[in-house]
């Protein structure tokens, strides 16, 4: 089995490296940002911790208005074309409700800040597996763009790509 | 709150000690068995640094989480292993498939937490109170990652202050963990007389 890249809070990975996988472990109210080519073997995933920066330092994967860009700039650079990309987004759940009743939970307020994100730039949303108060593990296989969510407990789910009505496998 | 010299976290190592030591005695009272305490860790840490220090990310933990509120805002998170959760509810007396399982741990949680909290009130003569305590039985990394994300949200360093409580006799231990955000770390070392 080729080796894991593992994309922990915070960070992001792009590869244009066929058999590669990217992971992110235990995904709770973060959400794990898929961006995949639709035609080239070239994917990337950011492990997004809060909606935004609000002037605050770190890594551009951290924050749900810098990790798109970040994201896209990179694979971009890796050859993928911009108007090829989807989105597939897993996690956001709602584990423990903390912060003293300030509003919404920082899972849903991070889902629904990487879905703006991505609407702004135009990049299609192919799946998701968010929300809920389960945590979840994402696994990006760059070359077969094959995407996967598995809950505490349970079995994996593919989840991308969508294999087209009437296509035998 | 970027960094903590030796001396810093050598006194929030001390708390934990103290914190935990009161805890230790709480639960020892409940379960009618002797507690034993690890000496505790005190790190400073990225985020996701933190996240690999307590353990295996896709472990399936039991985690109560208790909010501080107060002078010193925190998060204190007790975890437990599967089997460790199992043989808690023995010694309980309640089934672990019962579905009173997860309030009895809670409760647990609440006893011992709120008594490492009070500790380190009195300690520091801070307000301090702990609010109810939830719990979930899930991913490690998960579990770690949104007590981190709901409470330090503010820095991209987390103070994680470690103990273990280990009941005698029994294959069963608590890890503790304190969380605070960066303005309560900054609020204990002005108490202990070693703010910035």
């Amino acid at each position: 089995m080729a080796a894991e890249t593992m994309v922990r809070m915070g960070e992001f990975a792009c590869s244009a490296v066929a058999g590669q996988v990217l992971v992110s472990l235990g995904l709770g109210s973060c959400i794990g940002l898929a961006l995949l080519d639709k035609r080239a073997a070239v994917a990337g995933l950011a492990h997004v911790v809060l909606p935004a920066a609000e002037g605050r330092t770190g890594s551009p994967g951290k924050f749900a208005d810098t990790a798109v860009e970040a994201l896209i700039a990179e694979l971009v650079g890796l050859g993928a074309r911009r108007i090829a990309l989807e989105a597939v987004l897993v996690g956001g759940a709602s584990m423990f409700k903390l912060g003293g009743g300030s509003g919404m939970e920082v899972g849903q307020r991070n889902d629904e800040a990487v879905r703006a994100e991505l609407a702004r730039l135009r990049i299609p949303v192919a799946a998701t597996d968010t929300g809920g108060s389960r945590g979840r593990t994402i696994r990006v296989t760059v070359g077969s763009q094959a995407v996967t969510s598995r809950a505490a407990g349970d079995q994996e789910v593919a989840l991308y790509p969508r294999i087209p009505a009437g296509v035998a496998a | 709150m970027s960094t903590l010299n030796d001396l810093q976290l050598d006194a929030l190592r001390e708390l934990a000690n103290i914190g935990s030591g009161t805890a230790s005695t709480a639960l020892s009272s409940m379960l009618g068995r002797a507690v034993d305490i690890s000496v505790p860790t005190a790190q400073a840490l990225p985020f996701a640094d933190a996240v690999d220090a307590v353990g295996p990310a896709e472990k399936l933990v039991t985690g109560v989480v208790i909010g501080v509120v107060g002078d010193m805002e925190a998060t204190v998170l007790l975890l437990l292993g599967e089997r460790d959760a199992a043989t808690l509810c023995g010694l309980l007396g309640v089934d672990p498939d019962d579905e009173l399982a997860p309030s009895a741990l809670g409760e647990i949680g609440n006893i011992v937490g709120a008594s490492y909290i009070n500790a380190l009130g009195a300690m520091t003569g801070l307000e301090m109170e702990p609010e109810p305590p939830q719990s979930a039985t899930d991913m490690l990394g998960a579990i770690v990652a949104s007590v981190l994300a709901g409470r330090a949200a503010g820095d991209d360093i987390a103070l994680v202050l470690d103990s273990d409580l280990k009941v005698e006799g029994e294959d069963c231990a608590i890890s503790f963990l304190l969380v605070p955000t960066a303005g309560g770390v900054q609020e204990l070392l002005t108490r202990l007389g070693l703010g910035d």
